[in-house]
C-alpha cells in the first residue's frame, strides 16, 4: 500500500512543475496520514498559506497551527527563520535587535546567494528533529513539504551540496552536511514528484527525479500523476461521441444544450481521458517508483470536501 | 495602464512590432514558456529577427519547440515550412548562468591576474553555478547583453515562476548592493588586510557580526569571501554601469512586460500582485493573457423545437454530465477573470485551451492566433 509506505519515512518533500496541484496534493497526503492517527506537519515555504484555504481554516501564520485534529501547519519565511536563528546564536537580544536591525545584515541576507535555502532546510532539519518535551518521542510523525517548482526545488536541494562545499568548517558547513545527511536517508527521508497528464509537466518529473538522485542523492518514494478525467465513457460511447462529432450531428439534448455542444464538451473530455492514461504510462515508465492518480476536479472551488476525496484515494493507492 | 477594456489584442500587436524586449511573467504552469515562444514566433512570422530566451532552471522551452535541449548560444530554428514574413527569423537559447557569469568577471576584470583569483575562488565557483539567486542575477545581465546583439531585433524573455520573477526584477539593484564598496570595507576587509582574523571595525555592532560570521561561516570561508570581494571591487564601477543600463532599459520604451495567468484564482492572483510591483518600479505593461480557458461552444444549426437525437437514455444523461461539468468549471473561471478586470480596469487576452498538446512550432502557431486574431 503506497500510503503504508509514505507514512514509514519522517520526512516528504513534494515537487513537481508550477501548477500542477502540489500544494493540494501536499495537503491531501498530510490529511490521509492525520486520518491514520499521525501527528503531521505540513511545511509550506514563503507561499501563500494554501493548506489552510483548502482545509477552510483561518491563514496560519509563522508558527504551527492545528487546522484538523493532528494536521499541523506551518508557514516558513526564509527571513523569518533567519531572524530566529540570529537570535538563537546571539544570546543577549539588545545585540541581536541591533544585528537584525542593521542594513548590512538586510542587504547579506538580500543577496547572499543559497542563504535563505539553507536556513529553510536547516530549520525542516530542526522541525524533524524536535522532541516533544522529556518523553524523547518526535513531535511530529511526518514532516510533509510543499517545495518549490521543480527547478527551483531542485536549486534548495543543491544548496547543501554547494555550502558543505564552500564551507568546509564551521557550524553552517557543519549543518549543511547534517542536512545533506538527513536529505539521503532513504529511511527517513522522500521524494514526492507530482505532475499532471502534460508533456511538460512529465518531462519535468522525469528530470527532477533523475536530477535529484544522481546530483543530489535522494530517493523518490512515490509520483502522483494529479488532474486525470476519469472515464465516464465506454470506450465505444467514446468511439460515438467521436463520430457524432466528426459528423456534426444535431439534435436538442437538454432544456439550454445541444447535441453539438455536448459533444464538445465531451470531446474535451475523451482527449483528457486519453492523455491521462497516455502520461500514466509515460511516467510509469520513466520513474522506478509507485505512480498514483488522483481525479480532476471539476468544482467551483476547492474546499476540505475536496481535500477528503484525494486524501481517499490516496488511502487507497 | 492606459489601455482601455476591448483592446488587449492590439497592444500586443503594437509591442510586438515596436519593442524591442518583451518580458513574459507569471506563476508556475500558466504556460509562460509557450507563450513566450508563441510571441517570438509570432513575431518572426512577421518579418522580425526574434530570439526566445529562458531564464527558468528548468528546460521547458526546448520542449516547446520540439527539441530536445537548448544552450546558452541562441540557436536558429528552421522556419521554412511556415512562410515567415522577408527577413523574419526565429531563435532560441536558454541561459547559462555561470557562462555568463565567467564571461562578466573577464570583461571586468582589471587584468589576468585578477581574472584568474576570481574564477579560481572558491565562493565564487559555487555562487556562480547553479546556486538560486545567480540564475536571476545573471538573467538580467544577459537581457542587457542581447539587447545589443545586432542579430536580433527582438528578445522575447520567458521567466521563471512569479515570486522569483521579483526576485529578477531587483536582480540588478540587490547585486549592487552586495558588491558595495563601502559595505565591504566595513564588513569583510579586516579579513583580507591582516591575513588573519583581527576584528578592526568601525562599530560595535560591527565587531559583533564578525564574530558571529566566524562562528557560523568559519575563518576559510571568509577568507574566501572577502578575497571574492576584494576582487569584485575592482570591477564595482563596471557592474554598476550595467546595472544602470539594465534598469533604464526595463523601463524607456524598449521594453515591455507581459503577464501570463491560468484562469485560477491562485494564478491570477499571482499576476495581480505581479502587476502592482510593475506600478511601483515604473514598468511597462503591456496586458495580460489567460491561457487555457473553457469558452461555451457555441450551438450549431440546432432548432429550439429539434427532436432528442436517438441515443440511449444513460449516454445522454452522461453527456449533459459532462457538459454541466465544463460549465462549472467556466463558472469558476469566469469569476477569477471578472475580479482580475474590476481590479486592474483590463480584460484579458483569452486563449482557450488547445485540443492538442503545444510541442511544434505549428502547435506554437496556433497559440499565436489565438494570442493576436486577425
Amino acid at each position: 500500500m503506497l500510503l503504508d509506505d509514505l507514512l514509514r519515512r519522517r520526512l516528504l518533500l513534494l515537487s513537481g512543475k508550477g501548477g500542477v496541484g502540489k500544494s493540494l496534493v501536499g495537503t491531501a497526503v498530510a490529511l490521509a496520514a492525520a486520518e491514520r492517527g499521525k501527528r503531521v506537519l505540513l511545511v509550506e515555504i514563503d507561499a501563500p498559506k494554501e493548506a489552510a484555504r483548502f482545509l477552510e481554516a483561518p491563514p496560519v501564520r509563522e508558527k504551527e497551527t492545528e487546522l484538523v485534529p493532528r494536521l499541523f501547519s506551518l508557514n516558513l519565511r526564509p527571513r523569518g527563520v533567519m531572524d530566529e536563528y540570529v537570535r538563537r546564536m546571539v544570546k543577549l537580544s539588545p545585540i541581536a535587535d541591533r544585528i537584525l536591525g542593521s542594513p548590512i545584515y538586510d542587504r547579506f541576507f538580500a543577496a547572499a546567494p543559497g542563504l535563505k535555502e539553507l536556513m529553510v532546510l536547516g530549520k525542516i532539519m530542526t522541525l524533524e528533529e524536535e522532541r516533544a518535551g522529556w518523553t524523547g518521542k518526535p513531535k511530529y510523525d511526518l514532516v510533509v513539504v510543499d517545495a518549490p517548482a521543480t527547478g527551483h526545488g531542485l536549486s534548495l536541494l543543491k544548496v547543501p551540496i554547494a555550502a558543505a562545499n564552500a564551507i568546509p568548517v564551521g557550524p553552517i558547513g557543519s549543518n549543511a552536511r547534517r542536512i545533506l545527511t538527513l536529505l539521503r536517508d532513504p529511511k527517513k527521508t522522500g521524494l514526492v514528484i507530482v505532475a499532471i497528464p502534460e508533456e511538460m509537466a512529465v518531462v519535468e518529473a522525469a528530470e527532477f527525479h533523475r536530477m535529484a538522485v544522481d546530483e543530489v542523492g535522494m530517493h523518490a518514494v512515490a509520483a502522483v500523476l494529479n488532474a486525470c478525467h476519469e472515464r465516464r465513457f465506454s470506450d465505444s460511447e467514446e468511439a460515438t461521441v467521436l463520430r457524432l462529432s466528426r459528423a456534426g450531428a444535431t439534435g436538442r439534448l437538454g432544456r439550454d444544450v445541444t447535441l453539438d455542444q455536448a459533444l464538445v464538451s465531451a470531446r474535451r473530455h475523451v482527449r483528457r481521458r486519453k492523455l491521462g492514461r497516455f502520461y500514466e504510462t509515460r511516467l510509469k515508465r520513466a520513474l522506478p517508483v509507485p505512480v498514483v492518480t488522483l481525479p480532476f476536479l471539476f468544482r467551483e472551488e476547492i474546499g476540505r470536501a475536496e481535500v477528503a476525496l484525494l486524501a481517499e484515494r490516496l488511502a487507497e493507492a | 495602464m492606459s489601455r482601455r477594456r476591448g483592446k488587449p489584442a492590439e497592444a500586443l500587436r503594437a509591442a510586438l512590432a515596436e519593442r524591442r524586449i518583451l518580458v513574459v511573467c507569471g506563476s508556475g504552469g500558466v504556460g509562460k514558456t509557450t507563450t513566450a515562444a508563441a510571441l517570438a514566433l509570432e513575431g518572426a512570422l512577421r518579418g522580425r529577427r526574434a530570439l526566445v530566451c529562458t531564464i527558468d532552471p528548468s528546460r521547458r522551452l526546448a520542449t516547446s519547440l520540439g527539441l530536445s535541449s537548448l544552450s546558452g548560444k541562441p540557436r536558429p530554428l528552421d522556419l521554412s515550412r511556415m512562410g515567415p514574413a522577408k527577413g523574419g527569423a526565429l531563435y532560441a537559447m536558454s541561459l547559462d548562468t555561470k557562462r555568463t557569469f565567467d564571461a562578466l568577471v573577464e570583461r571586468y576584470a582589471r587584468d589576468d591576474e585578477a581574472k584568474k583569483r576570481i574564477l579560481g575562488n572558491r565562493f565564487y565557483r559555487e555562487v556562480s553555478s547553479a546556486l538560486a539567486g545567480s540564475h536571476e542575477y545573471m538573467a538580467m545581465e544577459k537581457l542587457l547583453d542581447l539587447s545589443g546583439d545586432e542579430r536580433f531585433d527582438l528578445v522575447v524573455l520567458d521567466t521563471p515562476p512569479t515570486r522569483h520573477a521579483l526576485d529578477f526584477l531587483e536582480a540588478p539593484d540587490r547585486l549592487l548592493s552586495f558588491l558595495d564598496a563601502s559595505v565591504l570595507r566595513y564588513f569583510l576587509r579586516p579579513y583580507f588586510v591582516a591575513g588573519r582574523l583581527t576584528l578592526k571595525v568601525a562599530t560595535k555592532t560591527g565587531a559583533i557580526a564578525m564574530k558571529l560570521a566566524d562562528r557560523f561561516l568559519g575563518l576559510s570561508f571568509l577568507e574566501d569571501l572577502s578575497e571574492f570581494f576584494l576582487a569584485f571591487e575592482s570591477m564595482y564601477d563596471g557592474f554598476k554601469e550595467r546595472a544602470q543600463k539594465v534598469h533604464a532599459l526595463l523601463r524607456d520604451g524598449r521594453s515591455a512586460f507581459l503577464l501570463v495567468a491560468s484562469p485560477s484564482d491562485a494564478a491570477l492572483g499571482e499576476a495581480l500582485y505581479f502587476h502592482e510591483r510593475l506600478r511601483e518600479k515604473r514598468m511597462p505593461l503591456v496586458g495580460f493573457i489567460v491561457n487555457r480557458t473553457h469558452p461555451e461552444p457555441s450551438a450549431g444549426p440546432t432548432r429550439r423545437d429539434a427532436p432528442k437525437p436517438d441515443l440511449p437514455a444513460s449516454f445522454r444523461d452522461r453527456l449533459l454530465q459532462v457538459h454541466e461539468d465544463y460549465r462549472t468549471l467556466r463558472r469558476a473561471e469566469a469569476k477569477a477573470i471578472g475580479r482580475l478586470e474590476v481590479d486592474t480596469g483590463q480584460a484579458p487576452i483569452l486563449v482557450p485551451e488547445l485540443e492538442s498538446d503545444v510541442h511544434d512550432l505549428r502547435g506554437l502557431h496556433e497559440v499565436g492566433r489565438a494570442l493576436l486574431p486577425s
